[in-house]
């Protein structure tokens, strides 16, 4: 599912470029600790966190995860979406907190009907 | 080969990641496939923000090679007290800022072993940390890029100064050479590194391979650098006072600072001493002093492997000393050169060849002085404790391992093997008469201020010891047996003269080299006009 799709879905809030287009994702991954996340992050997954800097836009680049989703209405801070729109990773906020916004996605991604599925 | 360094600013968060990403970029501009770069990624970025977080400063080097990816993070940074515990999940000394990241979580070194084929972390206590990842590449994914045998050789041969006259193959203590007519084959599988081969040419054949300049002239010092010698090169000159000017020489060269290789010997021995005492401890505890001895013990003494001590070589520990300087090492022997090769992928660390290092010293050699403090008495030799046996030389120290692979060295705790005469000041490469070279450095100036200034120490070895398969005839036993049986046949009907004619040492080993397909059963003077027998050969 694309990732702008999913933060409709969710009630997020997609900070992107006009124009920017946004990945696709079939996992979802939370956690608040970097090594977690890097260690299960991927070219397919949605990483979603509490955290809130410029690494989580550095581990999604190295990673290849097309996108991040913060949680509890936060704001990301100049050097994360500086960042972000450099390496074109799409960033979400979602209003939910780290669990519910992980199981909502889940939620939403186990819906959808994969080719070959 | 190709290998790639990027250097770490410690505690800077904003630039962090900056050398995983560029390396991610090389690595898909040779086509490093996605499931390896996965690996290689959570594996780099982990180490670099060890450096990040805890270090001053730090380097990630990068190499891929053949079928594998090599990193190694090298810092100067606290050091890690117990490697045990920093290894567990979830400890960690990280700061408050760090954890405020979401770094901290005691997850980082066990992410990196998790994605490594191979993992090594050493560490010295206020001196910094040098971790060491290794990534197989896919089978589709090796031949990306490749070495060459010849590459990772550290026997050198100038073959058109051969003169066939059969000496080395003699010499050679593991069977490891063969002369034939286009000149000296050595197999690597076998070669142990141990000098002999040097010591026996008189045409100057062998040599020791050099990472450096063509000739002394070019021997350019790299900024900062430490050089690492043994005292025999030293005191190797034959000149009075020889020590004190050849030191004076080499700082003329630029080195910024010169350390004794015997510092860290003297510090893997008094470890050894101390884990000698130790209950469990298999004994005689064979400490790694010298490097070929323990590349002998894992090709030819296997069942004495346990008996190795885990600290590594000095040679090996000196490099590990300034994880971010320049360091040249002037290798004593082969051995040496493979023990540093194989331990370091940094470009940082250089191994030259002491005669050329020799050559540019005596073009800079100080006129003689009276020495500034020479000793009333030559000192004495390191005491040597009850339980100790010092053995040197190859045929000693062959016996002494047979002697303690069949148990018959009782009583003896630890054995402090050199495959020179004498130690390091033996190598054929340093100096012409160890026991002169010897007596000149127990009257130097020299001799009493290494003891007072050295802080070496052991380093712990995170790679384990392992046999090496160079005796094995084929890797399945199956083939193996059978091929042996096609050596004992063959070498039934050779004449048993081991005349060396055929280029091997002996005949049960030409019949070994035309099994194996090294030899061309014509080569032998002495057998049946034709050869040996088909029937044997098959």
């Amino acid at each position: 599912m694309k990732i702008d799709e999913l933060a409709k879905l969710i009630g997020a809030q997609l900070y992107s470029l006009p124009g920017q287009s946004c990945g696709e994702v079939t996992r979802v991954h939370a956690s608040d600790t970097m090594s977690s996340l890097i260690a299960n992050a991927s070219a397919d997954t949605l990483l979603v966190t509490s955290l809130n800097n410029n690494q989580l836009v550095r581990v999604a680049e190295l990673m290849g995860a097309p996108g991040l989703c913060l949680v509890g209405g936060a704001e990301p801070c100049p050097e994360l979406l500086s960042l972000a729109r450099t390496t074109g990773a799409a960033i979400v906020v979602s209003p939910h907190g780290l669990d519910e916004t992980r199981r909502l996605i889940e939620s939403r991604l186990s819906r959808v009907e994969r080719p070959g599925a | 080969m190709i290998t790639m360094s990027y250097r770490i600013a410690g505690g800077d968060f904003e630039a962090a990641g900056l050398a995983t990403r560029r390396l991610k970029e090389q690595l898909a501009r040779i086509g490093v496939g996605a499931a390896v770069m996965r690996r290689v990624m959570i594996a780099s970025y982990e180490a670099e923000m060890n450096v990040v977080i805890h270090a001053r400063t730090g380097t990630l080097w990068a190499r891929v090679d053949g079928g594998k990816l090599d990193l190694e993070v090298a810092d100067e940074g606290p050091g890690i007290p117990d490697i045990e515990l920093a290894l567990q999940e979830g400890w960690s000394t990280a700061s408050a800022k760090a954890r405020e990241m979401g770094f901290g979580a005691g997850l980082g070194l066990p992410n990196i072993r998790r994605n490594s084929d191979l993992f090594e972390v050493e560490t010295r206590v206020g001196k910094g940390t040098r971790i060491r990842s290794t990534i197989l590449l896919a089978q589709s994914e090796g031949a990306v890029v490749s070495t060459t045998a010849a590459e990772a050789g550290s026997v050198s041969i100038a073959t058109a100064r051969c003169r066939g006259c059969l000496r080395c193959i003699f010499a050679c203590p593991t069977a490891a050479l063969r002369v034939h007519s286009a000149g000296p084959v050595l197999l690597p599988e076998l070669c142990i590194g141990c000098a002999e081969c040097i010591s026996e040419c008189a045409a100057g054949v062998y040599g020791i391979s050099e990472k450096g300049p063509a000739s002394a002239e070019e021997l350019a010092v790299p900024t900062d650098a430490v050089l690492v010698v043994s005292r025999g090169f030293l005191s190797g000159f034959p000149v009075a006072d020889a020590p004190s000017r050849v030191l004076a020489a080499l700082r003329a060269l630029g080195y910024a600072e010169i350390r004794l290789l015997e510092e860290w010997s003297a510090a893997l021995l008094a470890e050894s001493r101390s884990r000698a005492r130790t209950a469990g401890v298999p004994l005689p505890l064979i400490p790694p002093v010298c490097p070929a001895v323990v590349a002998l013990v894992e090709s030819r003494y296997p069942s004495l492997i346990p008996n190795l001590g885990p600290w590594l070589s000095p040679a090996e520990a000196a490099g590990e000393e300034f994880p971010l300087r320049p360091v040249v090492l002037a290798a004593a022997c082969p051995a040496q050169y493979s023990a540093v090769g194989t331990a370091s992928l940094t470009d940082r660390l250089t191994v030259i060849s002491p005669v050329r290092l020799a050559e540019a010293v005596r073009a800079r050699l100080p006129a003689a002085s009276a020495p500034e403090s020479a000793p009333t008495a030559p000192r004495g030799e390191p005491a040597q404790m009850p339980g100790e046996l010092i053995g040197s030389g190859v045929r000693h120290v062959m016996r002494i391992l047979s002697a303690a692979e069949a148990g018959g060295l009782p009583g003896v705790t630890l054995l402090d093997l050199s495959l020179c005469d004498g130690g390091c000041a033996g190598s054929p490469l340093l100096s012409a008469e160890p026991c002169l070279s010897r007596q000149r450095w127990r009257q130097s100036a020299e001799s009493w201020r290494e003891e007072a200034r050295s802080d070496a120490a052991a380093i712990h070895r995170a790679r384990p010891y392992a046999q090496r398969g160079g005796v094995r005839l084929d890797p399945d036993m199956g083939t193996a047996v059978r091929a042996l049986s096609r050596i004992d046949a063959l070498t039934r009907t050779l004449p048993g003269r081991d005349c060396g004619a055929c280029g091997a040492p002996a005949c049960a080993l030409f019949a070994e080299d035309v099994v194996m397909g090294r030899a061309d059963p014509a080569a032998c003077p002495h057998a049946a006009p034709h050869g040996p027998t088909t029937e044997a050969r098959q």
